[in-house]
């Protein structure tokens, strides 16, 4: 399935048996490709499929276990940015664009290459130069603004003329349009065709197929840190290279042996929603039904994040209605929520689901005080034994309920984040990707404990970019591309492809074509 | 609930390694290293400072740490938030002028004292509506108030001192606050003190109110997605600071009978000192009432010593600087070592 790509144009980067193992973890793992100098080359994956690892290791943000990197032809010895960028000429534009906010845009782009003497830089000649850049790259903007009151577009566009200051031969571009409207992204791809004119030789990091298709001469895929494929871009369809993304042989490798529930027109929908439109997602409309698992499946930047939390009342919905069991319902607060026996289970469990410095018992107590308190005095004996019964029932290895939180592995704070939320028996889980971060054993317990509450009657809402995770617990799997709602898949069609197909927007290259 | 959290038994791994002995479980406890250091410093006393040891001398240290120790009660409770109160010392001037013109003008002692600490009580809920309102650091509106509610205080009092003559009954009711001694014995402001201190570990440790700043100061995101009002939490942190530095400028002023609009500067700095030698960390989430009385005593007895020794007062305010850098660095070196966070 693979042809030899490229091999006429000399090499702008190469690299060989290139990996990267955190401990057990393999991010990156034998990876050998071949960049030809002046092209533009997509390299595409799933989350946690080893794109970043690569790039990071390009740019010199991390350094290889083992293999070589070499960037027209001069072998790179050291990792770390200032290398790669003065001496190989290799820039990145990353996804987290990192500016100095309260500077100008000339003093941004300069930065490190200021005209002049190194300690007082002449500053007339900075602006210019800052101005030459942009018009080269046909960006109209003032050098002299302040950073900070540009758009997120603007200021991509500035990192990328700030990379040219510093005359760099090879671009990262690290899903530069997943912070774009799509008239701003037809801006990127005028300066990206100006760069390509330029000679300038890019690797394009990106899930969405349309572009890649649209831009790239060459398409390489990882998947589970492996190098798996690599085309010519005319020689190949979106499907092919959806194929290879999701990889033909792990379907199949998950239970699926689950009837898919037929919800009774009869009982209300536990959530109904109608036209949902919030920050991030627009006009959604989806039931969950009592005792159904309904998957959300999308990119990144989907908005499927942003649907959850403000379903929950964590942020707010700007118009459309919910419905709780046939009943109005509207979440000004998570408060609210769980009042109405929502639970809501976040996806960045550091930050927004344990309280870091508090023990296991008080962090499964935390929603159920109000129960075990005697004239505002808190009934400790009675928490303890509240702690002791729900880190039981989720089997949370723990020493004692009083040990600390963060000394537990991540797939036991989930468990016990979950023994925090059953406490209220809730009618209704919004769950923002479960199972990150947990390790095999305990996600089998979790899915188990899912399948569990549904047949309860409890109706689960998940989100999450694992899509085998979904097709397994899910009885239909809703996919959502840029902030709307662009299919629903019962468990028995949806396949990997398919919704991936959804989410990238694989289809819309072929009506194209 | 809370207090298992911070003297919370170490890893599953250092436990079974060290068979979980009792002597290590104190060890471990956040307010350990504080606590023998105060020790330390107290064996010092009694070999260098002649006179220290004694009931009398105790006594007196008691009577000195009090207004402090109120007010770092208070303090407490907001840097768990994981915020600061710098305007503390204004707020005690402010309670203390407030108080001293009721009483100059015979408004009967309890509703002047009353009035003092309403004063505090006031600034704090102010301290808290502009930080949660306005989503500014606290450290920011503090050092603002710091200065508007000190030029308050000064405006009150016309820049003239207030003195309250003792021959006036009420003045010497008012008196027997800070000056007066229960059984003979007990200075009263102690009283307040260990009151005071009880009443806010029963908070911190034994209430909702206590769990839920713990959660607050340690995620505020997590705590919000749980249900929990965050800014009404923090501004009631506020009030509690502001109140406890009202009712320590009230006790200040019944103590000397006289204040003036500059009186309390600079306190801020030491019972936000004491809370830190206490163990709280500024990043919030961690801390105990009885790690700050700690911090507080720690603070008084060094002082005492120093006095006892007949050394300037100069050097007692570089002493107390260093002790709070050694202290905070004993203890993350500590911290590091065990692995406890």
């Amino acid at each position: 399935m693979s042809s030899p790509a490229g091999t006429a144009a000399p090499a702008a980067v190469e690299v060989t048996g290139l990996s990267r193992h955190f401990g057990p973890v393999r991010a990156l793992h034998d990876v050998s490709l071949r960049v030809p100098a002046g092209s533009l080359t997509a390299v595409m994956g799933e989350n946690g499929a080893g794109k970043s690892t690569l790039m990071k290791i390009l740019a010199g943000l991390d350094a290889p276990t083992a293999g070589r990197v070499r960037v027209a032809d001069e072998p790179v010895r050291r990792f770390d940015p200032a290398t790669l960028l003065s001496r190989h000429r290799v820039a990145l534009v990353p996804q987290e664009l990192s500016l100095c906010q309260d500077r100008s845009v000339a003093e941004n782009i300069m930065l490190g290459a200021e005209p002049g003497s190194r300690a007082f830089p002449n500053r007339t000649r900075l602006v210019e130069r800052a101005a030459e850049l942009l018009d080269r790259l046909g960006v109209r903007v003032d050098p002299r603004r302040t950073v900070r009151r540009l758009d997120a577009a603007t200021q991509q566009l500035v990192v990328i003329a700030r990379s040219l200051a510093r005359e760099a031969r090879v671009l990262i571009l690290d899903e530069p349009t997943s912070i774009l409207s799509p008239a701003e992204s037809e801006r990127l791809f005028g300066v990206i065709e100006s760069l390509r004119a330029d000679g300038v030789t890019m690797l394009y990091v990106s899930h969405r197929m349309p572009e890649v298709f649209a831009l790239s001469e060459h398409i390489h895929v990882l998947r589970d840190g492996r190098h798996v494929g690599q085309w010519r871009t005319a020689d190949v369809t979106p499907d092919e290279v959806v194929a290879a993304m999701v990889g033909r042989d792990l379907a199949g490798e998950f239970d699926r042996g689950r009837p898919a529930r037929v919800p009774d027109p009869a009982v209300p929908p536990r959530l109904r929603l109608q036209g949902v439109t919030g920050r991030g997602f627009a006009e959604v409309s989806l039931d969950v039904a009592p005792g159904e698992v309904v998957g959300v499946a999308g990119l990144p930047d989907s908005g499927r994040v942003e649907l959850l939390r403000a379903v929950f009342g964590a942020d707010p919905i700007d118009s459309g209605s919910v419905a709780l069991d046939g009943q109005p319902f509207t979440a000004r607060s998570p408060r609210d929520a769980i009042r109405a026996r929502v639970a809501y289970l976040p996806g960045e469990r550091r930050h927004q689901g344990i309280f870091p410095t508090m023990s296991v018992a008080d962090n499964v107590n935390v929603l159920t005080l109000g129960r075990r308190q005697r004239f505002g005095v808190l009934r400790r004996g009675a928490l303890r034994r509240d702690a002791d019964a729900r880190v039981r029932r989720l089997r949370v290895k723990t020493a004692t309920t009083g040990q600390g939180i963060t000394q537990l592995s991540g797939g036991n704070q989930q468990k016990a984040l979950l023994a925090r939320w059953l406490a209220i028996e809730p009618r209704l889980m919004l769950l923002d990707e479960p199972t990150r971060g947990v390790d095999v054993g305990a996600k089998a317990e979790i899915y188990r404990l899912f399948r569990e509450l549904a047949d309860a009657g409890v109706g689960i809402l998940v989100s999450s970019s694992d899509l085998p995770e979904l097709l397994s617990i899910c009885d239909r799997i809703a996919v959502l591309a840029a902030g709307r709602l662009v299919g629903v898949l019962p468990a028995a069609e949806a396949t990997e492809e398919k919704v991936m197909a959804l989410a990238t927007g694989a289809h819309t290259v072929k009506e194209k074509a | 609930m809370t207090t298992t959290t911070t003297a919370a038994p170490p890893a599953e791994a250092t436990a079974a390694a060290s068979g979980n002995h009792p002597l290590r479980r104190f060890l471990q406890a956040r307010e350990a290293s504080t606590f023998l250091a105060l020790v330390v410093l107290f064996a010092l006393g009694t070999v260098i400072a002649p006179g220290f040891l004694g009931t009398a001398n105790f006594l007196t240290v008691g009577q000195q740490i009090a207004q402090i120790g109120i007010m770092a009660v208070g303090m407490t409770f907001v840097i768990i938030n994981a915020e600061i109160d710098l305007s503390v010392g204004s707020i005690y001037g402010l309670g203390a002028i407030c108080c001293g013109l009721l009483m100059a003008s015979d408004v009967t002692w309890p509703l002047a004292a009353l009035g003092g600490i309403a004063a505090g009580a006031v600034a704090g809920l102010l301290n808290g509506l502009m930080t949660v309102g306005f989503g500014i650091p606290s450290f920011i509106v503090t050092l603002g108030t710091l200065s508007v509610y000190r030029g308050v205080a000064l405006l009150l009092s016309g820049g003239e001192p207030v003195s309250l003559s003792s021959k006036n009954p009420n003045v010497a009711e008012f008196n027997l606050l800070g000056q007066g001694k229960l059984f003979g014995v007990l200075p009263m402001q102690l009283v307040f003190f260990v009151l005071i201190a009880v009443f806010g570990t029963i908070l911190l440790s034994r209430s909702r109110y206590g769990f839920n700043t713990y959660a607050v100061g340690g995620s505020a995101e997590a705590a919000r997605l749980c249900g929990i009002n965050t800014g009404r939490v923090k501004v009631i942190a506020f009030v509690l600071s502001g109140t406890m530095a009202g009712l320590a400028g009230v006790l200040g002023l019944s103590f000397l009978s006289y204040v003036q609009g500059v009186t309390g500067t600079g306190m801020e700095l030491t019972a936000i000192s004491a809370v830190i030698i206490g163990g709280a960390a500024l990043f919030g989430g961690s801390g105990t009432m009885l790690g700050t009385v700690i911090g507080v005593a720690f603070i008084g007895v060094l002082q005492n010593i120093l006095n006892l020794r007949g050394i300037s007062s100069f050097w007692q305010t570089v002493a107390t600087g260093a002790v709070i850098i050694l202290a905070v660095t004993a203890d993350t070196w500590l911290r590091r070592r065990s692995g406890r966070r």
